[in-house]
């Protein structure tokens, strides 16, 4: 391979060219649309910008140990990352509206198993739900609105082709130099090796997830019994899974494994969720006790089980996507929850108001 | 675990595509789907976030953008339904009447190519047995 073309920033700005300039050679236009050319440039442009991703940055997809990469996943990657911008050029530079909202089902489709490569199985399933519908209709006014035979004003001229593909392929070569920038390793062999030195991994190993995850079934457990033994048996040990995990016999605590500075802020953010899970576990503790308060030890225990499973969360995704999505829905963005019923409530009132007919009663 | 960047770079790469698609597109249809492109870049951005520190608020905060998608497409094509019914038209260009006083108004120059004079017709096989060239003459001749 040719050393310049290794060259990162002449990777970009090649990329950020070749794809503006068969974007404008695509957009459609009485003048100076070449279509065969576009397709070949903007081609061009996304392998460049394949190749920059791939010597700067490795592989997309590391093995769950940190050595090497994971070859069918990376496939998968590539594949659907040029699927999303292949189509979504086609969407940009279809003539017929029809035919780019076909072209927007395939970027969806494509974006979806790139959802489900960062681990995302319930908001893939939502947006393919949502957006088929969301396609279906537009599609629906597609057909009604637009029936125009011929060559038309609003699909085949652009407002400033060249000015609109010079400012978007900018914007994206401006990204591009940033991320060049704020990735951590300086050359592309290193790359793989180390993926994260700005941001710490989890200091959570198998074992303490063993353990949390012991925990948060011995609590769910406890809180499926209305007997008090039945309750009290299950809810102590998973006090005791905590204590093993909090204190082990045989390594370092888990405060003290924080291999970074305190004045990291995900460190300090890690230290401050530990601090909150060993309240809550001192909260239940007193409560399984002699004294026998149930309504307040099963309320005890139900803030531990959230808790852990908040914290567990931390530093890899949970595999129980949907219900801890729920979860999370429910008790840190509650707010936010209510707050998007509202705004779905007021759109389907503005909505309505805006397309009946004037003079017409609803 | 996954490299960031290339996800990223994903997410760059259909929100500039979309970007264009909004600024110089003239169909509103085509110009809500653009918008929509970049809504999906964002969306991969906040995934990735949130896979790569491992923490479920990136999904969450994508959930809360597809809402808000929901409501926008409801919204635009309620609009387009009524700007459709004013002008009997989807280009946006239509709409320069509503520009600030003080502004000249954008006037397409160049003219659209023609639609071909001549209809093209679509060529249909020949069915049917061919009838004998000398009687076929000499019946014509009568």
């Amino acid at each position: 391979m040719q050393p310049a073309l290794t060259n990162p920033l002449l990777q970009i700005v090649l990329a950020a060219i070749l794809g503006g300039a068969g974007l404008y050679l695509l957009l459609p236009k009485p003048k100076f649309r070449w279509v065969s050319g576009g397709i070949a440039l903007t081609l061009a442009g996304i392998g460049v910008l394949g190749l920059f991703l791939w010597t700067r940055f490795g592989q997309p997809m590391l093995s769950s140990t940190g050595d090497g990469f994971d070859p069918i996943a990376s496939a998968l990657f590539w594949f659907f990352a040029t699927g999303a911008t292949s189509f979504g050029i086609v969407l940009v530079t279809q003539r017929n509206p029809a035919r780019g909202a076909i072209a927007f089902a395939f970027v969806i489709i494509s974006t979806c198993g790139l959802f489900l490569l960062l681990a995302a199985p319930f908001l893939m399933a939502a947006t393919i739900i949502i957006y088929a519908g969301a396609i279906i209709v537009t599609f629906l006014f597609v057909l009604m609105l637009s029936h125009v035979k011929g060559p038309s004003d609003e699909n085949d001229r652009t407002r400033e082709p060249l000015l609109g593909s010079l400012a978007g392929f900018a914007f994206v070569g401006l990204l591009l130099f940033t991320l060049h920038l704020s990735s951590p390793n300086a050359t592309p062999a290193a790359a793989n090796e180390s993926l994260d030195p700005l941001l710490p991994t989890s200091p959570l190993d198998q074992n303490d997830r063993r353990l949390l995850t012991n925990a948060i079934r011995q609590c769910d457990e406890a809180l499926a019994v209305t007997d008090w033994n039945g309750f009290k048996e299950p809810a102590t040990q998973a006090i005791s899974s905590l204590d093993s995990f909090f204190a082990p016999a045989d390594r370092m605590p888990v405060e003290e494994r924080t291999r970074l500075s305190a004045a990291d802020p995900k460190v300090s953010l890690f230290r401050k969720q530990t601090e909150m899970l060993a309240e809550r576990k001192s909260d239940v503790r007193p409560l399984l006790g002699a004294l026998k308060n149930e309504t307040e030890a099963r309320k005890a225990v139900q803030a531990l089980r959230n808790e852990l499973v908040v914290y567990s969360g931390n530093g890899k995704l949970p595999a129980r996507n949907v219900a801890n999505i729920g979860f999370m829905l429910y008790s840190e963005h509650l707010l936010a929850v209510e707050m998007a019923g509202t705004l779905l409530l007021v759109a389907t009132i503005g909505a309505v108001a805006i397309a009946r007919r004037k003079g017409v009663p609803a | 675990v996954i490299s960031l960047w290339h996800f990223l770079a994903v997410g760059a790469a259909l929100f500039g595509i979309g970007l264009v698609g909004f600024l110089t597109r003239r169909n509103l249809i085509t110009m809500f789907l653009s918008a929509e492109l970049m809504l999906q870049g964002v969306v991969i951005n906040l995934l990735a976030f949130g896979r790569f520190h491992g923490s479920l608020n990136g999904q969450v905060f994508g959930l809360f953008v597809v809402t808000v998608a929901a409501c926008e497409a409801g919204l635009a094509l309620a609009m387009f339904l009524m700007l459709y019914r004013r002008g009997k038209s989807l280009d946006s260009g239509d709409w320069q009447s509503v520009r600030e006083s003080g502004i000249s108004p954008t006037l397409d120059t160049v003219p659209l190519p023609e639609m071909s004079a001549v209809e093209i017709l679509p060529k249909l096989p020949v069915a049917g047995r061919l009838p004998d060239q000398a009687t076929f003459q000499e019946t014509t001749r009568v």
